[in-house]
């Protein structure tokens, strides 16, 4: 439609949003006391107010490539302190959660993703894909699956081999790469017409360098949650955010390690309980599990707080993830080799779900919010 | 009736502690005067009652506290009874801080007075003045009485009004000019909801008013396709002639002369024959208001029911918005009817109206007030007919736009359900244009909550336009009264049929019709049937009052009416042209003819009599005047330099209370001022201004309520004759050479009792800038 002017609500859209956790969206009466109360809100043009009525209109177009979004950390003070019981913070949370999956191609599988139904299949989809291939290469006379893998020392790479593993887990690691990088180039240039059509920036165009440097400007911001600190209602969740932020620093570098070692200096694992390097291991494995315990805590006793599906599915694999890899350790060293094999194939199973579907779940945030953050800095939304 | 006087001081509260009660005795000595320390205690009050039924005392002055409290322990039957307030007006508003007590050796030295001492004694000397001049009231009685009310309208308040009435036991007549009863709550699809949690739109309930009311058919009688065509007389006895619509009978209501016929061709105003003779030809054929129809019907008191009309946009009156040009522009009427018929579709083309515009407010320039006559009902009507889109159509939106969305009560509960519809839009914003798009509509709005310009494709476009009162066309209640057939200012309240703001709802400015639903103001349905209810308890309260020949409404239980003493009327029209109320009517020759029961007793045509001849029984020019009288007002032959004297005559209805609040609230003012309650402004005769003049006071000023467009006076024009009269009295004052200054007239409301004392003090020291009365001491 040539006029900019003219808006037509999407009714769907509205149910969508309200699917997701923002059921409450309809409630808003435009007080703009969530501008107001908000810590982090901008002066010019502050959220969330506009976004409430842009989402109980019905106006996809306005939220989805909306970089304002992604600057809310979901603080909860607006939701607290709405007279309407409205919700901003949760209903931005759901407009999030729903411009992941417009980001995402395929969108289908961003459907799955949210949808509960589904959630044995997402489960069974790196069982079988494991299997699958172990067992077809097995048939070529690659060795890489070994059903009873035998020997003194309880050795997980005998059972699923570390290339077997790497076969997988590095073509979807490339999958992810493109298809946040697909996303990330509309969401670019959404953002920056949305910011553009709003008065949000100070930028004609987006400059890559300058935005690098931008980026690299907020990444202390980011590292130290800075942000999530400065908010009142929610503060004691940058606690436990933080811890499984750092886990997932700290377990990315181990593996980082591990990939280097193995095929760099050709050793293998598994690491003797002495090397540093399992120690950072072992404290991040635990901390994600303290993390991810106490965000469930959290999201169960806190009532305020909206928690759908899209929550509950990223807590469960994470804690999957933390969990199934602290007792296939566990039973590892406790020489229980049956049970430790196929926790160790669990563990795969979730770290396969975490990564592969990263783009599709709540998780995708930690790349919008970092873009939007970024974005925000190079285009001097203040 | 032989007065036997007593007077008893009490001298509780710190009335004995600040004042000297021998001296204070000494002034009423020419009665028995008794004091007791506690006299609204038991013990007191049995005193009283001892004088009174040993020795046959029954003129009470009681000196104490305000008239306004512990009126009913010192109400005694059969007896004469004023309060002479030293409580609050004396002791507590006039600390011996501020004004210390004499010394031994000031006392009688010629040079010295003790104020307070001196204003307490005034007070009772006014009141032993008074009370020699009041009788107890007798009441008046009507020669028949009809207890029967009159329902004009049969809508759902007429019903509701009726059921309500006849629970009572009334016996209720509606009359309905159209065909059928039901009003325009039969003409809609669904309604607001009644009930709590005021969610969700119901089926009309109209049906099962009508329903409930027939169960009392045996006291309820209904006419439809009738108006009524004169309502003469009085409350307890309205002679009423009703007749069908559109007929002509001689007893039509008389009209007075248009503005324009009251001119000759040149302009000039024509003399009083002439507008005789103008006014029975324009009149002719119609019986004067003094006849009574002798086929008429009898009524006791009326609600007035007769509702509104959709308001009828006047030709571009809305151009903007297309109203008139394009064909799926509508009023929020012209969409009810529609939406009762069926699905909604647009009048164009008959094409489904899937996505449907409601305008709150019509937006032009910086104007953003709604449109004439809507209110909080019209924001709800725009909820409700935006849910019959939803309703019509699953994929149908509506969007409302409007400046103010105004959802009172638990109405909000509607809004905020009806706000759950995700087909349901609103915003606010000022609507600046309506235009076509093809076979559809474009609706324009600037400023909205989306940030700045929006437009909207639409189907139908609604306008939330008002609810006519039908008194704005029509007097409707065509009564038989001098001061004409209609209600009169109501144009200040847009025609609506109100007298008083929220102080006295279903209250007219004329005694015994009562006004409920949305002849009062726009209303909801709910709204409409609580209004029924308050005005059926008023007709009551008004055939029970009649009854037994008291005042209904504001005086409530008043006994007295005032009493003219015809021989020496001049005919000069003053109280048939002033009474608020219009309780006189006038004979051809101009003598008034009272009507007891219209009166509300508030004394203005007492004021407005130029020959004094107008009185109550215990309220009239001789009482007042004699109190004025009694206020001592000493001169330089008492001291040397004597205090100045001021009158302040008082309305009992605000300004009296706040001048006993300010005393409770120990605020202090000067003490050289002498009040005298009133019972309106408008009752105050300026014989008694001149009167306090001429006898040397200084200043007198009144103190009532704010009059003009948002008058707060109790009786609607009392306080506005009075700043009248005392404009033109201000030039009789210049003829005797005293400056106009020192008569004034202030407005105060019952909670500016802290002004209260800028107030007094500041007109004190304005006429103490003056000087003295240069007429004290004559």
């Amino acid at each position: 439609m040539a006029d900019k002017y003219l808006i037509e609500p999407d009714v769907e859209f509205i149910k969508e949003i309200q699917k997701m956790g923002g059921d409450t969206l309809k409630k808003c009466f435009q007080c703009a006391t969530c501008s107001v109360a908000c810590p982090i809100s901008p002066d010019n043009r502050p959220f969330p107010r506009k976004e409430m009525i842009a989402a109980s209109w019905g106006l996809k177009d306005r939220l989805v490539g909306n970089g304002d979004i992604w600057l809310c950390h979901n603080c909860g003070d607006c939701t607290a302190l709405c007279p309407r019981g409205a919700k901003p913070g949760d209903t931005l949370g759901a407009i999030r959660a729903y411009a992941v999956t417009e980001y995402a191609a395929p969108k289908a599988l961003g459907k799955m993703v949210n949808d509960p139904d589904k959630f044995l299949v997402l489960l069974l989809i790196p069982a079988v894909i494991f299997l699958a291939l172990g067992i077809v290469l097995k048939i070529f006379g690659v060795n890489w699956l070994n059903f009873s893998p035998g020997g003194e020392e309880i050795v997980h790479g005998k059972f699923f081999s570390t290339w077997l593993v790497d076969l997988i887990m590095v073509p979807t690691s490339l999958w992810v790469v493109a298809i946040f990088a697909l996303g990330l180039r509309r969401f670019l240039g959404d953002m920056h017409e949305n910011a553009l059509r709003e008065g949000k920036t100070d930028k004609e165009k987006i400059d890559a360098v300058e935005f690098l440097k931008a980026l690299w400007r907020v990444l202390p911001t980011i590292l130290k949650h800075k942000k999530f600190s400065e908010c009142g209602e929610n503060q004691e969740r940058a606690t436990s955010h933080l811890m499984v932020f750092y886990s997932f620093v700290g377990l990315f570098i181990v593996t980082g390690i591990f990939f280097v070692a193995l095929y760099g200096l050709q050793i293998h694992g598994p690491y003797s309980q002495w090397n540093p390097v399992k120690w950072l291991a072992n404290v991040s494995g635990i901390a994600l599990v303290i993390g991810t315990f106490l965000m469930i805590k959290e999201r169960l006793t806190n009532k305020d707080q909206v928690t759908v599906y899209k929550d509950w599915y990223l807590l469960i694999i994470v804690m999957g993830v933390g969990l199934s890899g602290m007792l296939t350790e566990a039973t590892r060293l406790a020489g229980v080799a049956g049970l430790s094999y196929t926790l160790y194939f669990i563990h795969l199973v979730f770290v396969f779900n975490l990564f592969a579907f990263l783009p599709f779940s709540k998780l995708a945030h930690l790349v919008y919010r970092t873009v939007a953050m970024a974005y925000a800095e190079y285009g001097n939304r203040k | 009736m032989d007065k036997k006087y007593g007077v008893y001081i009490c001298t509780g509260c710190g009335i004995g502690d600040t004042l000297d009660i021998k001296a204070l005795s000494s002034v009423g000595k020419k009665f028995p005067v008794k004091t007791h320390p506690f006299l609204c205690g038991k013990e007191g009050v049995e005193l009283i009652k001892k004088d009174i039924s040993g020795e046959g005392t029954n003129t009470l002055v009681i000196v104490g506290c305000s008239r306004r409290v512990n009126f009913d322990i010192f109400r005694f039957e059969g007896c004469i009874t004023e309060r002479v307030n030293v409580r609050e007006q004396v002791v507590w508003s006039h600390p011996r801080s501020e004004f210390p007590a004499l010394t031994e050796d000031q006392i009688d030295d010629g040079e010295h007075f003790d104020r307070v001492q001196m204003l307490a004694e005034d007070y009772l000397r006014m009141s032993l003045a008074k009370v020699e001049k009041i009788n107890l009231p007798e009441a008046y009685k009507l020669d028949t009485l009809s207890r029967k009310i009159l329902v004009m309208g049969g809508g759902i308040t007429g019903i509701s009004a009726a059921t309500d009435a006849a629970k009572a036991g009334y016996d209720v007549t509606i009359v309905e000019k159209a065909a059928h009863i039901g009003g325009y709550a039969a003409k809609v699809r669904k309604q607001l909801p009644l009930e709590n949690p005021y969610e969700d739109i119901i089926q009309p309930v109209i049906q099962a008013k009508i329903d409930e009311m027939e169960k009392y058919s045996k006291n309820i009688t209904v006419k439809t396709n009738t108006v009524v065509a004169r309502i003469a007389g009085q409350p307890g006895d309205f002679t009423v002639t009703l007749k069908k619509p559109g007929e002509k009978t001689e007893f039509d209501v008389p009209f007075p002369l248009p503005p324009e016929m009251k001119v000759d061709e040149s302009g000039k105003e024509l003399d009083v024959e002439k507008l005789r003779e103008r006014y029975l030809e324009y009149n002719q054929g119609k019986k004067d208001i003094l006849t009574f129809d002798p086929n008429g019907e009898k009524f006791g008191a009326v609600i007035l029911a007769a509702g509104w009309r959709p308001y009828q946009p006047e030709k571009g009156e809305f151009a903007h918005l297309g109203f008139g040009e394009l064909p799926d522009v509508v009023t929020n009427h012209q969409f009810e009817e529609m939406a009762s018929k069926g699905k909604i579709t647009r009048p164009s083309d008959g094409k489904e109206a899937k996505s449907v515009v409601f305008i709150q407010s019509p937006g032009k320039d910086e104007d953003d007030s709604d449109f004439a006559y809507a209110g909080s009902v019209t924001s709800l009507v725009s909820l409700k007919q935006a849910s019959y889109v939803r309703e019509d159509y699953e994929d149908g939106k509506a969007y409302i736009f409007y400046q103010h969305m105004r959802t009172p009560g638990l109405s909000e509960n509607f809004y905020k359900s009806i706000q759950q519809d995700p087909g349901i839009f609103l915003t606010k914003g000022s609507v600046v244009g309506v235009s076509k798009n093809g076979t559809g509509l474009v609706v324009e709005a600037n400023d909205t909550l989306l940030g700045d310009k929006i437009k909207v494709k639409a189907d139908m476009v609604v306008l939330a336009t008002g609810m006519v009162p039908v008194t704005v066309d029509d007097p409707v209640v065509n009564l038989a009264y001098r001061q004409g057939p209609a209600f009169r200012d109501i144009g200040l309240f847009n025609g609506y049929c109100d007298s008083n703001f929220i102080c006295f709802p279903y209250e007219t400015q004329r005694t015994g019709i009562y006004a409920a639903g949305c002849i009062r103001r726009s209303m909801t349905m709910e709204e409409c049937i609580e209004d029924a209810a308050g005005a059926a308890l008023k007709a009551i309260q008004c055939l029970e009052s009649v009854n037994r020949g008291v005042a209904v409404h504001p005086r409530s239980g008043d006994m007295t009416f005032p009493d003219f003493f015809f021989q020496r009327c001049t005919q000069c029209k003053r109280c048939t042209e002033e009474c608020p109320f219009g309780a006189l009517d006038d004979d051809e020759k101009g003598t008034p003819k009272p009507n007891p029961t219209r009166c509300r007793r508030c004394g203005t045509c007492m004021g407005a009599c130029p020959e004094r001849i107008i009185g109550f029984a215990d309220y009239n020019v001789d009482s007042i005047g004699s109190m004025v009288k009694a206020v001592k007002v000493p001169s330089s032959d008492d001291y040397s330099e004597p205090p100045l004297r001021f009158l302040g005559l008082v309305c009992e209805n605000d300004a009296y209370p706040a001048l006993d609040i300010a005393g409770l609230n120990k605020l202090s003012f000067s003490a050289d001022v002498r009040f005298i309650p009133v019972r309106c402004l408008g009752s105050v005769n300026v014989i008694w201004i001149k009167d306090a003049l001429s006898q040397g006071m200084d200043g007198v000023f009144l103190l009532g309520c704010k009059h003009g467009d948002d008058y707060q006076c109790h009786f609607v024009k009392g306080s506005e004759l009075a700043d009248i009269r005392m404009k033109k009295i201000g030039d009789a004052l210049a003829s005797l050479a005293l400056e106009m200054e020192r008569v004034r007239q202030f407005q105060v409301a019952i909670d500016e009792y802290d002004k209260l004392p800028g107030i007094i003090n500041g007109f004190v020291a304005e006429v103490e800038a003056l000087g003295p009365n240069p007429f004290k001491g004559f």
